[in-house]
């Protein structure tokens, strides 16, 4: 018994050193980029960082990505000045594009369309308003002589807050424990695949069965939370362009209607707000706009979000 | 609680070091505790149905030594029709009730008539119950048949019902193999208990690389089968030949391995069926506990074949219409036996039902002859057919998919449903088709390579082959469950 027990243990932790070589050799497990909080409290990544994304098992999706010195995704340094065109795209994981080649992104298409422009994609994972606004807002010297500043909201998840404030939870990705953990690359592929999914349904669940299930009540409540959430996002907005200010000349957004409120759009018309609504040419496209392992657009959606707004530039 | 659930992974190491650092003294706490840990993995499912196997346990115990006790023929028979009736009543209740009812009604919509049935109930089906009660059944058989005395240490023939590797999908096992071992004191032997892991190893590899990689693939195609092309409908039955394979007979690797970690040695339920020669090898190597079981105790009481040709025709088509039948309740599976006969006949005619009984393909050589690998084809693609029907929902269905291959559409290319790449599949199922030829001498021992490193490798191999092909989003069940 004591031999079986031994042997388990060694044979245990020499199969983890051999799946970590043979994950790393095959390259299964995605690079992460450091973050960090700058001197004006913007999260953003560490300059100049350099990898590879990877998506689903067995690597259906690799693209490299190349932070620049200003923490972003981006094939170029972000220098505006008066003297060009330049164009500021701002947003969270879609902007970001770690899904796709850096080489390769909407900015990329975007410059390609427009000759003589420069694009400067403002893309970080998890960035709502708040933090769109309070980075414009912190880079006002850079960003005021951007000529157009395109802003992509997800209206359900990016005007959750009325004011910015540093998101802890996010940044605690980087303490030292986690940051230990993300060095072994067979854990983060396992994590990534949803090895460890179990384990917290079961955590869950378990807390839930000792605390007992409020589900019945969430759900009686539910159409009222809706129309008392629409209200609340709206407000949000509100609050944010009244603290960080919004340029109604240069900013533009970039949503889909479908799936925003419709008191929101009416509000954005009736308030003279532009808005790039990409949700036609996506319900048009004959193709699929994202990608099959995950929500984030395709090359063909990257197209069409390019090409709207190339257009949008054309006719300002 | 699924072989491969957490809660199994969870389960399974703490009763294994329980049963040999607690309850290992004396026998009968290991078989209490066992009987209590087995009712404790078949009750995280559904702890109502503990009563059947209760029921069936207790029904079996008295039955068996009044079988025994009984000084007259007329009433042994009696004693054992009455574990027949009491156990075949549990699985007609549960499992074939509605199916009856809805036969009724159908056969009488035929003749013009519409009856409009209050009978059918919502049963829910227990799981295993195909399982445990063939097996209290066989005890019963047995002890008929003089080849066992009953027991009368209830706690162990209790353990002997529901032990939990094998209680949900089998194998069925006969009170002679596994009784007595229950009946002994086991002591731990750590040649036993590797062997076991390996065999866990294995089993986990064919489940989850596997029949769970292909599920949705089987699926989307058996399910959308009117708008894809025939080479596609050719290639989803083609991948269930594989899902179920790996379904079944990765439970029945961790059921063996799981009851060699407790001492205790379970038959054989998988010899590599799909290298048989001919549809009597498949079935000598295809859920070995159940053929045996319905050749024991169905086919040789019928006379089996030494009896004139006609009666053995028939008693082929019975054992076959009622394997079928035994797997679920639906014609589908009454005519997926039929086809087994028919395939079966030519052999029992011929005389060649006999022929490959116990050597392998390419027995003293590395590769098979034509004519070996011509035999192999030849079943394995006659099996693949008659899954048409074990996959299908209803004849219908079943009909159609047919239907649609032999329809003239040209060959189209088929995308995964989520969109992995679909040559991952077939690059799967070569290599594990190859590794399967390699150590098809031997089914107990999938690693048996005399270097260690090699071995090693291979564990590392399967291992990340687990990683490569883990979904978290598909339903993880064993198909036999449904049975």
């Amino acid at each position: 018994m004591k031999k079986l027990l031994k042997k388990s243990i060694v044979y245990g932790f020499l199969l983890i050193i051999a799946l970590e070589i043979l994950v790393r050799i095959f390259h299964l497990g995605k690079d992460n980029p450091t973050r960090y909080l700058d001197q004006y409290g913007v999260e953003k990544w560490e300059p100049n960082q350099h990898g590879f994304s990877v998506t689903g098992n067995r690597k259906q999706n690799f693209s490299e990505y190349k932070i620049n010195s200003s923490g972003f995704n981006s094939y170029r340094e972000f220098t505006p000045t008066k003297d060009k065109i330049e164009i500021a795209i701002v947003g969270d994981s879609f902007i970001e594009g770690f899904h796709q080649d850096y080489f390769n992104s909407i900015g990329k298409k975007v410059e390609n369309a427009l000759p003589e422009t420069e694009v400067y994609e403002y893309g970080y994972a998890g960035y709502d308003m708040a933090d769109q606004l309070h980075l414009i807002h912190k880079y006002k010297e850079q960003f005021d002589v951007i000529d157009h500043v395109v802003i992509y909201i997800k209206f359900s998840d990016d005007l959750t807050r009325g004011s910015y404030n540093i998101v802890r939870d996010r940044l605690a990705l980087e303490s030292p424990l986690n940051k230990a953990l993300k060095k072994s690359k067979l854990l983060v592929y396992s994590k990534s695949i949803g090895v460890f999914a179990p384990i917290k349904q079961l955590i869950t669940k378990s807390i839930n069965s000792i605390k007992g299930n409020n589900t019945k009540h969430i759900t009686q409540n539910n159409s009222n939370t809706n129309i008392n959430k629409n209200k609340k996002y709206i407000d949000n907005f509100k609050s944010l362009i009244t603290t960080y200010g919004y340029d109604k000349d240069r900013f533009v957004l970039l949503l889909d209607s479908k799936i925003a409120s419709p008191d929101f759009i009416v509000y954005l018309k009736e308030n003279n707000f532009d808005f790039i609504d990409f949700s036609e040419a996506f319900q048009s496209s004959n193709q699929p706009n994202t990608l099959i392992y995950d929500q984030h657009w395709n090359n063909h959606g990257r197209d069409i979000i390019a090409s709207l707004i190339s257009e949008y530039i054309n006719h300002k | 609680m699924l072989f491969n659930s957490l809660e199994y992974i969870i389960f399974l190491p703490v009763v294994f070091f329980i049963y040999w650092a607690v309850f290992n003294k004396k026998l009968q706490t290991q078989n209490w505790f066992l009987l209590i840990a087995s009712y404790f993995f078949y009750g995280f499912w559904d702890w109502r149905f503990l009563f059947l196997i209760l029921a069936s346990t207790i029904v079996d115990f008295f039955v068996g030594q009044r079988i025994h006790s009984s000084s007259t023929a007329r009433n042994k028979k009696s004693w054992l029709w009455l574990s027949i009736l009491f156990n075949v009543g549990l699985l007609g209740f549960f499992k074939y009730f509605n199916f009856f009812i809805d036969s009724w009604i159908d056969l009488a919509s035929i003749f013009g008539y519409t009856i409009h049935s209050t009978w059918t109930l919502k049963i829910i089906l227990p799981v295993g119950i195909s399982f445990y009660t063939f097996q209290t059944m066989s005890y019963s058989f047995d002890i008929y048949h003089k080849k066992i005395t009953p027991t009368r240490d209830f706690i162990s023939f209790a353990t002997f019902v529901s032990f939990f590797p094998q209680l949900v999908a089998g194998p069925i096992e006969r009170a002679s193999n596994l009784l007595p071992q229950i009946l002994n004191k086991r002591t731990f032997n750590y040649l036993q208990a590797v062997e076991g892991l390996k065999l866990i190893l294995w089993g986990f590899f064919k489940k989850l690389v596997i029949a769970d990689a292909l599920a949705p693939l089987v699926d989307d195609i058996f399910a959308n089968y009117s708008q894809y092309s025939p080479s596609t409908l050719i290639m989803g039955v083609f991948f269930f030949s594989f899902q179920i394979y790996g379904d079944f007979s990765g439970y029945s690797d961790i059921a063996i391995g799981t009851a060699k970690l407790f001492g205790i040695e379970l038959s054989p339920n998988f010899k590599f069926p799909y290298f048989s020669r001919n549809i009597a090898e498949f079935w000598r190597r295809w859920h070995i506990s159940l053929s045996r079981w319905f050749r024991d105790y169905l086919y040789i009481p019928l006379g089996g074949s030494k009896v004139n040709r006609w009666i053995s025709i028939r008693n082929v088509f019975i054992i076959f219409l009622v394997s079928g039948f035994w797997h679920g309740a639906n014609w589908t599976f009454i005519i997926w036996g039929g086809i087994h006969a028919l395939l079966f006949l030519p052999l029992l005619l011929t005389n060649n039902n006999r022929t490959y009984l116990s050597s392998t393909i390419a027995e003293k050589t590395i590769l098979p002859s034509l004519k070996e690998l011509f035999q192999i084809l030849t079943t394995f693609i006659l099996v693949t057919f008659s899954w048409i029907f074990f996959r299908a929902s209803s004849l219908t269905h079943a009909w159609a998919y047919l239907k649609a291959i032999f329809s003239n559409d040209i060959v189209l290319k088929y995308a995964h449903p989520s969109g992995y790449r679909m040559i991952d599949y077939f690059i799967i199922i070569i290599l594990f088709v190859m590794y399967e030829y390699c150590i098809r001498k031997d089914e107990r021992v999938p690693f048996d390579f005399k270097s260690r490193y090699f071995r090693f490798l291979i564990y590392a191999i399967l291992l990340l082959a687990i990683l490569l092909f883990y979904d978290d989003q598909i339903d993880r069940s064993f198909i036999y469950f449904q049975f």
